[in-house]
């Protein structure tokens, strides 16, 4: 118990020292959001609507730092993350809120897609040395070493130019509503299949490795040589004594990545024009727009903090290591 | 493992479920019809590289989904219709049947077309048109084109603004302000922060759907002005320029607005037939800006040497990738927008490089050529440093052209890329030597003009100068013919003005054109056909600007 309170009051100072440097990064950052504007536009917005858009972003009136911090603590605390600079006057909230749930349901699921394929991969090819699936090593290695986006081009240029066989850009058909209903499901799922495969590709290898490597070493050692004395099946010595001790450190990997999920993935969302909040991110850098970044990066900052806290946990449940007093 | 499988599946129905659940349970997709460009059932499918948007259709918003997609414009009309890319062109009536200045221009009289009326049934009024002006001089936060409003009156049906000063060079911004409905906007308690979800104007199309990648819009039957072709807009919202060319490259997207170096591979070959690009000019320029307040730069014998021997040519072929209209003339005046206020000395001049007359100049303004090096008359080697954001191929490309151009005179030049923040700051902070930037644009060349050379505007080094005048160049001679240019009585003085501005930009060059700005297009002939061609220039070809609501109603289907 004592250890459960000692890491939840270490999370509670990260979480108030992230936020802090959540909003003062931005703020150290060169240019204004109006000047960024402004060279978004390269000459077709006029330089007389400067004095229009200062007015608007509340930027003609002079706020000393302190003053901005506390105001931007109080209103944290009402839940309120201020109005868009890039989406002048959409809330923060409505901007993350539209972008997140593509994140999470492409990443999300392909994280898990990758976990479970490379894992149930490795677990297989460490019992099984020397058989064919040591041939897949290399071979994922070597797609997990292709930059993200040139594999994405890749594929768009194969499956989507040459052979339109999947759609090219996008998170839905563009003639439909998000709704809850079958048009919209399957081509959701429809536009989410080239995304998907190709984040599921240059993740695996990584997972494969990982358990294939744990795999070796468990299998030499005495237990699992006296589960096979035992007379044990082939099957159960590999699963319930094997992987279930080589899982672990992958087990961790995992509530890792799960924190990662919210960050999204900026190369996907770029080639493959999928929505998503590593775009919006990407866009609040560029723009200066200082709400929707502090929006964005405390999402991510929480959720990676959240399943930091998630590890802590599982591994103080499943090794007692951890838990005893130095 | 039997555990783990359902936990998966438990994840994954939750996941989907988030997706639908964020979306909004309702269906209302029973009727749609799957697929991108459809022009047989009347579907105009355009968008560019803006990102995904959000459901914020304030017209007078530069941040707003309708101002970056550039819907707004096809549900709000503007009083009058200018064509950008023939700003010397008399405007189309739109709203307004006629608009007639009086007093030297500070006094516009705009007499209302009576048919005209809102989506909604109700008839457009001088209310409402003044009800406009009224919202904008309140709201200056509104006013992007920061026009100083005075006096706003109604007579009868006819609509009366006055100005405390000439309005000679705002006049076109003035006659193209579009017009809200007074009857739903008089409610609105903050305009400025109103995302105006269910617009309603005057224009032919009305907000079907909006999801942050597409916003559709649909005709209005009994639109005012008589039934559209164009039975559907779909405007998408696409994350970079490669998944735009891909689109366009298919045929998905018809309309667009894309940069691409290679676009006769990457585009027109993949259909050469219906594949057509058009990238004409309005009077905005790029140019190479010297900060005229470091030394030797001050010295404007050596800034018109440079500009001498400067290849434009190479710069539009190598640089632009022949996208942007090259610049012809030395007074950085695009033709043929700007053919109407050349001065008759420049009528005929070229910009084709003159390295011998340039290094003639240098030698008489007392700088020396020994060595391959040039010094100045106070015997310091003239070297400069060009500064542009990294990633900014074209400029990037101008810069290293320019720098192998005055190699020929002996300066040496370093390119030196930025974070295109910090860049920003040190063009508006006067901290570069020299740097390729745009300028404003206009119905005039004042517009250029005055953002380069306007005493009025010029901030002390150190001080930022947002306005304008990044290269600090002080000239009471040109400050007073832009004054003069402004608020002339007669034509006489205002052509005078002009030449007199052209003569400096080209005898003193604070900066030596490179480009035009071009207001282009990438669009399909496949479904539509009746867009503006270089033969038939009849609006500027870009979807984002004003003028795309007269391409639209020009669009016919395709045979």
């Amino acid at each position: 118990m004592k250890y459960i309170l000692q890491r939840l009051a270490f999370y509670a100072v990260t979480a108030w020292a992230a936020i802090t440097i959540n909003f003062l990064i931005p703020r150290l950052m060169p240019g204004d959001p109006v000047e960024a504007l402004m060279s978004r536009y390269q000459g077709q917005l006029d330089t007389t609507a400067i004095a229009s858009l200062k007015a608007l972003f509340g930027l003609d009136e002079h706020q000393s730092l302190w003053s901005q911090y506390t105001d931007y603590w109080s209103h944290l605390i009402d839940g309120d993350l201020g109005l868009s600079f890039t989406f002048f006057p959409t809330p923060v909230g409505e901007v993350i809120s539209q972008s997140l749930p593509w994140t999470l349901a492409l990443v999300g699921i392909t994280t898990l897609i990758s976990f479970l394929l490379g894992t149930g991969i490795g677990v297989y090819s460490g019992w099984r040395r020397g058989s064919w699936l040591d041939g897949l090593l290399p071979v994922t290695t070597f797609i997990s070493a292709i930059p993200y986006f040139w594999l994405g081009l890749i594929a768009i240029a194969l499956f989507a130019v040459k052979w339109q066989i999947f759609p090219a850009a996008g998170g839905y058909d563009n003639s439909l509503v998000p709704a809850f209903d079958w048009p919209f499901i399957s081509s959701a799922l429809y536009h989410g299949v080239l995304p998907g495969v190709t984040i599921v590709l240059s993740a695996i290898a990584g997972w494969i490795l990982g358990m294939r490597n744990m795999m070796v070493t468990v299998s030499s050692e005495d237990y699992v040589m006296v589960a096979q004395a035992k007379g044990l099946s082939e099957r159960r010595v590999m699963f319930s004594y094997a992987a279930r001790n080589a899982v672990l450190p992958n087990i961790s990997g995992f509530a890792l990545s799960l924190g990662f999920i919210v960050g999204g993935t900026l190369l996907v969302e770029m080639v493959f024009s999928y929505p998503g909040i590593g775009y919006q991110l990407f866009q609040a850098v560029g723009a200066k727009d200082y709400p929707l970044m502090q929006g964005v990066f405390l999402i991510i900052t929480l959720s990676v903090l959240a399943a930091n806290l998630l590890a802590d946990m599982a591994y103080a449940l499943l090794d007692p290591r951890t838990r005893k007093e130095a | 493992m039997s555990v783990r499988r359902r936990h998966t599946l438990r994840a994954l129905s939750a996941a989907t479920a988030v997706v639908a659940l964020a979306a909004g349970c309702s269906s209302a997709n029973s009727g749609a019809n799957k697929g991108g460009g459809a022009g047989a059932s009347g579907v105009l499918t355009l968008g560019k590289p803006d990102g995904p948007q959000t459901n914020n259709s304030n017209p007078f918003l530069a941040t707003s989904a309708s101002a970056t997609l550039g819907y707004r414009f096809m549900i709000y009309e503007p009083l009058a219709m200018t064509n950008q890319i023939r700003p010397t062109d008399k405007a189309d009536p739109w709203l307004a049947t006629a608009w007639d200045w009086e007093s030297n221009f500070t006094k516009v009289t705009f007499t209302l077309d009576k048919r005209a009326k809102w989506a909604d049934g109700k008839p457009l009024t001088a209310a409402d048109v003044a009800f406009t002006f009224e919202l904008l001089k309140k709201h200056p936060a509104l006013n992007g084109n920061g026009i100083p409003y005075d006096g706003i009156a109604v007579e009868g049906e006819k609509v009366v603004l006055t100005f405390k000063e000439s309005q000679f060079v705002n006049q076109n911004k003035i006659i193209t302000t579009y017009v809200v409905p007074k009857h739903i906007w008089e409610k609105v308690e903050n305009p400025e922060t109103w995302p105006n979800r269910t617009p309603v104007g005057s224009g032919p199309y009305k907000l079907k759907t909006f999801t942050p990648q597409t916003t559709t819009l649909t005709a209005t039957p009994d639109y005012w002005k008589g039934e559209t072709k164009v039975k559907e807009l779909r405007y998408s919202a696409y994350n970079d320029n490669s998944a735009a060319t891909t689109a366009l490259a298919n045929g998905k997207l018809e309309w667009s607005f894309v940069f691409m170096p290679n676009y006769k591979q990457l585009y027109i070959a993949k259909d050469p037939k219906n594949h057509k690009l058009w990238f004409p000019s309005g009077l905005g320029i790029h140019g190479l800006w010297f900060n005229t307040a470091r030394k030797p730069f001050d010295n404007p014998a050596l800034r018109k040497a440079m500009a001498m021997v400067i290849d434009r040519k190479a710069i539009h072929v190598q640089a632009q990738a022949t996208l942007y209209p090259e610049i012809s003339n030395p007074t950085g005046i695009p033709l043929p927008a700007g053919e109407p206020f050349l001065a008759p000395e420049y009528k005929s001049a070229t910009t084709a490089p003159d390295v011998d007359g340039a290094k003639a100049l240098l030698k008489d303004a007392g700088f020396q050529l020994s060595g391959g090096v040039l010094k100045d008359p106070g015997g310091k080697p003239v070297e400069l440093t060009f500064t542009d954001p990294a990633g900014w191929n074209d400029y990037i490309t101008g810069l290293s052209i320019i720098k192998d151009n005055i190699k020929q005179l002996g300066i040496e030049a370093k390119v030196k890329t930025q974070t295109a923040e910090a860049w920003g700051n040190d063009v508006a902070t006067g901290n570069f030597d020299a740097t390729l930037h745009w300028t404003n644009s206009g119905a005039t060349p004042y517009d250029m003009y005055q953002n380069i050379m306007d005493g009025a505007i010029l901030q002390p080094i150190g001080k930022s100068a947002q306005l304008g005048n990044f290269g600090r160049f002080k000239s009471p001679e040109a400050t007073a013919a832009l004054k003069e240019y402004a608020n002339a009585t007669d034509d006489p003085t205002r052509t005078k003005a002009m030449n007199t501005l052209q003569k400096i930009m080209v005898e003193q060059a604070p900066v030596v054109p490179t480009a035009a700005a071009p207001i282009g297009a990438e669009y399909s002939t496949k479904n539509w056909v009746g867009w503006p061609t270089e033969k038939d220039p009849y609006a500027a070809p870009q979807h984002t600007q004003p003028d795309a609501l007269e391409v639209v109603l020009n669009l016919e289907p395709a045979k």
